[in-house]
């Protein structure tokens, strides 16, 4: 069994973390309750309600076990940055986080942290529906 | 120098226009675009940029790449964060300094190596502490974000240290008087001479001893 960490619990991460939690030990961070409780019966994992940007919060979640972690907030620069912290300072093995912006996504490119652009994914498969 | 500053908050806009009164070359970055043209108006001297500076074109357009220090004063730890890791990774800047909104981030900022965090929380919370604690205690000026500290410190009548010459008083280590004023007189301590009850000290220490110190001076704290 695999230890995940998502943070963010809005659409994608609530989905992410009830399907991850049938198969995997999941913890789920948010600053927002409401958040955490739309995860609902479905979720069979560990919540967090704090804030991510608190080192903490982090380790709180266990971010020292973790095999993966995934950065899933509205917030550009608080995925990055934590992102970040999570490969440099607690070596997680898989990063994934999301980013809005393609500028961005290109500059903090780094080897084992996987960015992923909402918008592109989006126009791809719009792409390829009518290929 | 150029120093280039991101956020036109109350911060970000004293620290803009001291720097300015100096003859630093100044660059102010804010998002709020009526802010930015309102300041455009008011501060000719200093160059306004309304954009978001965690994006790097922004940090291009204020030619960061060209300053000695960048100052990040924006209300969003993980703004300053990314500002200061643009400004040094991107365009190398060798200095970056930042205000810490909540102390929880202090070590994000640490880990994503800001140069400088500047805690404000935490300064303020311990020179309140200090003002509401110590009465006869006053703190005069603190270094190094507050590490050492120059204090005056009226002596009470009743105080250990009265009436006997310095080269008898034992003082914490990291602690030192350096001068006393008595009514209009500054006298430069020596071994010989006498602290008198009434006698305003003046002493420098390390924030850790200062407790000490006021004990071994007042008695009690």
């Amino acid at each position: 069994m695999k230890y995940i960490i998502i943070i963010g619990c809005g659409k994608s991460g609530k989905e992410l973390a009830q399907e991850l939690s049938k198969s995997e030990n999941v913890v789920a961070v948010d600053k927002s309750l409401r958040n955490l409780d739309t995860l609902g019966e479905d979720f069979n994992g560990k919540k967090v309600w704090a804030d991510a940007l608190d080192i903490n919060t982090l380790e709180e979640a266990g971010i020292k076990e973790a095999n993966a972690i995934f950065l899933l907030t509205g917030n550009d620069n608080l995925n990055l940055v934590v992102g970040k912290v999570a490969k440099r300072k607690y070596g997680v093995k898989k990063v994934v986080l999301q980013v809005n912006d393609a500028i961005k996504k290109k500059i903090f490119k780094e080897e084992g942290v996987v960015i992923i652009n909402r918008t592109q994914l989006i126009v791809e498969t719009l792409k390829k529906s009518i290929a | 120098m150029y120093i280039v500053i991101a956020g036109a908050g109350r911060l970000g806009l004293i620290l803009a226009k001291k720097l300015r009164e100096d003859d630093h070359q100044v660059c102010l970055i804010d998002k709020n675009e009526s802010l930015c043209n309102k300041l455009a108006g008011e501060l000719k001297s200093i160059m306004i940029i309304c954009g978001d500076a965690t994006y790097p074109d922004i940090l291009k357009e204020a030619k960061i790449e060209k300053a000695n220090v960048c100052v990040s004063a924006a209300s969003h730890d993980e703004d300053n964060i990314i500002i200061c890791y643009l400004a040094k990774e991107l365009f190398g800047v060798q200095r970056t300094v930042a205000r810490v909104n909540d102390p929880k981030h202090t070590p994000l900022y640490k880990y994503m190596e800001v140069d400088n965090p500047v805690d404000s929380t935490s300064i303020i919370a311990r020179i309140v502490e200090e003002e509401a604690s110590f009465t006869d205690v006053m703190s005069l000026l603190s270094i190094k974000k507050g590490r050492l500290s120059i204090v005056r410190v009226d002596i009470p009548e009743n105080s250990p240290v009265a009436n006997k010459p310095l080269k008898d008083i034992v003082l914490p280590h990291n602690s030192v008087l350096v001068s006393i004023l008595r009514g209009p007189d500054i006298i430069i301590p020596y071994g010989s001479t006498v602290i008198l009850p009434g006698d305003e000290v003046i002493a420098a220490t390390l924030i850790d001893a200062e407790k000490d110190l006021l004990k071994s001076l007042i008695g009690k704290i």
